[in-house]
């Protein structure tokens, strides 16, 4: 299969001297279903924006659709379809005259774009309300349509900015589907970015954990997961100038191939985690340290995220701060 | 051609915006013309009293009403992302900025319709007739060109609707008044008569003017196209050279 995004050493500086992307590089093969993962200013919005040619790079090179970016984008344009992170719809237009004008916008005309209409609002599910204005669709409605009108062209290749971001379990849910769909069944490949742990293991067969305009983990969500080694013991402490101590203590249990702080307390990494955790109760007794609250579990993206910056991404599913204007 | 389907679409959607920018100049039309009639007595030699006066005048203000509306527009489209979904499509980018203008254009020659329309029933005689008519929709159109594009250049630039209303605000009223739209000339200290001498408004004016009461002469015509190319010259490079700094 050949590369239907291939980028090398991407650097994208904004005219304020903010470095978003520092030197990252990957590739994605046709009829892939890739994502970015990271938390707020990782610079997934930045790399998608320059990968769709809105946003000049600094250096680097970049392929997208087999057309070089530099020097062909208006080809690549026309192969693409982009969901922008903030919906952009018109909303004094109905959900049929936004994707009319998409369409018209797109060189489609008459009876195929009636025909392809119909069929995208079937798709998401917007038939009942095509007639209504966008200002007055439910944010769920709102991402759907603009779903639909990033499709209409029939692209083979579909970037998402952070599609499920601030919406409900159940449109999220749907959104979801849609796009699984869209990749299983129409071969569309898909390049994704979103904050959400479960999205991102869910949805994406490979992808890249980014933080701070750097690439700091690939794989598939298996192989990163696997390679955390193990399951997870989770400790909170309330007490917070114990951490370190804690740490210290648990790297030295055998069976426990690597301890970090987190932010509410310490994680520990073990192979067999059920049969030494009796071992770890009692060894932080006999040193004072009583968790208030302590699980075990399967690792998680969160936990790749964390071995690699001591941090978690945390993001948090129902409130999220507004979203800034798009474009440059 | 689409996208002047949209700004239309939206319009007829918004009726309430083409009312009330329809209502300002119509109401001055009115009121100024049934309030001001004794100025007709210093209008000596002038057919068709004060209301033929101020007719073009109220033309103008039609044309002046309508140029802000593209910069509001595309600093709206700049904010919420539409102007990135435009940009990825197969549009000609300069038709994006095209669309914006035509439309603008357009919505003043109807608003111009109409305003002509209320005067010749009100019993203003157009000299020059039909061609005459579609000279001055030409100069209202021009005129709403040329002043639009300050109003473009500074909405890409801030991307605020804000200011831009600010200094339409600010401008408004000065320009109009100050100028021999309204107002003979005549009547104004020699400050204001020196302000309206070289106000591109009063130029816009007196073509139009010269169109209703009749006198058209090739001075008056040359230098009034003159000016206005000058500005819609200067202010469509200015939103040139603007908008292609956010779409590079
Ligand atoms: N127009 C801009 N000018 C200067 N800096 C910017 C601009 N846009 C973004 N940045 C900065 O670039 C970095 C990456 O931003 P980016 O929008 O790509 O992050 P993101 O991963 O999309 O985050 P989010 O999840 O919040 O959307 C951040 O530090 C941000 O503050
Ligand atoms: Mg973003």
């Amino acid at each position: 299969m050949p590369d239907i995004i291939d980028v090398q050493n991407l650097v994208v500086v904004y005219p304020d001297g903010t470095r978003a992307v520092e030197d990252i590089s990957f590739n994605v093969k046709e009829g892939e279903f890739f994502g970015f993962l990271g938390p707020n200013g990782a610079g997934k919005s930045t790399t998608i924006k320059t990968l769709t040619t809105l946003l000049r790079k600094a250096s680097g090179r970049v392929s997208v659709a087999g057309y070089d970016l530099d020097k062909s984008p208006k080809e690549i344009r026309k192969s693409i379809g982009v969901l922008t992170q903030e919906t952009s719809l018109d909303v004094d237009l109905s959900g049929w005259q936004n994707l009319h004008l998409q369409g018209r916008l797109q060189q489609l005309h008459g009876s195929i774009l009636d025909d392809r209409i119909k069929e995208l609002l079937k798709l998401v599910q917007l038939e009942d309300v095509a007639k209504k204005s966008a200002g007055r669709y439910s944010g769920g409605m709102r991402k759907r349509l603009d779903l639909a009108s990033a499709l209409i062209h029939k692209p083979k290749l579909l970037f998402l900015d952070e599609p499920t971001t601030g919406l409900d379990t159940q449109s999220r849910a749907a959104i979801w589907e849609y796009l699984e769909g869209l990749n299983r069944n129409e071969d569309i490949t898909i390049f994704l970015t979103t904050q959400y742990l479960e999205e991102a293991d869910r949805l994406c067969r490979r992808l890249s954990i980014i933080d701070h305009g750097k690439i700091i983990a690939d794989g598939t969500p298996w192989e990163l997961k696997e390679a955390i080694g193990g399951e997870t013991i989770t400790l909170t402490l309330t007490d917070a100038s114990l951490k370190s101590r804690t740490m210290d203590i648990l790297k030295s249990i055998a069976g426990i191939s690597n301890a970090m702080v987190s932010d509410s307390g310490v994680v520990a990494y073990a192979k067999n985690a059920g049969q030494i955790i009796a071992e770890v109760i009692t060894t932080l007794d006999r040193n004072g340290i009583r968790p208030s609250f302590l699980s075990i579990g399967s690792p998680t993206l969160d936990d790749v995220f964390l071995r690699e910056t001591g941090r978690r991404i945390r993001a948090d599913e129902l409130s999220r701060r507004e979203t800034e204007p798009f474009l440059m | 051609m689409s996208l002047l389907e949209r700004y239309l679409t939206k319009l007829v959607k918004n009726p309430t915006l083409l009312g009330t920018n329809l209502f300002t100049p119509l109401l001055f039309l009115v009121l100024f013309s049934q309030l001001l009639t004794k100025f007709s007595t210093f209008l000596p030699g002038q057919s068709g009293g004060y209301l033929a006066y101020l007719t073009p005048g109220v033309v103008m203000l039609n044309a002046m009403i309508g140029a802000p509306q593209g910069g509001v527009s595309l600093a709206n489209d700049l904010n919420s992302g539409f102007l990135s979904k435009m940009l990825l499509t197969q549009v000609v980018r300069p038709a994006i900025l095209l669309g914006r203008l035509l439309t603008d254009m357009f919505v003043t020659v109807i608003q111009s319709i109409i305003t002509i329309v209320v005067a010749v029933a009100m019993g203003v005689t157009i000299s020059s007739g039909l061609p005459g008519v579609l000279l001055m929709l030409l100069t209202a159109a021009f005129f709403e060109f040329a002043l639009s594009g300050v109003f473009l250049t500074v909405g890409i630039r801030t991307r605020k609707t804000e200011t831009i209303s600010a200094l339409s605000g600010v401008l408004f009223f000065p320009l109009i008044f100050i100028s021999s739209a309204m107002f003979p000339v005549s009547f104004f200290p020699d400050w204001a008569q020196t302000v309206a001498k070289y106000n591109p408004v009063s130029y816009a004016s007196d073509v139009t003017r010269d169109l209703v009461v009749g006198g058209l002469t090739v001075n008056t015509f040359v230098s009034a196209y003159l000016l206005i190319g000058i500005i819609a010259l200067a202010s469509f490079l200015a939103t040139l050279y603007q908008f292609r700094k956010v779409i590079s």
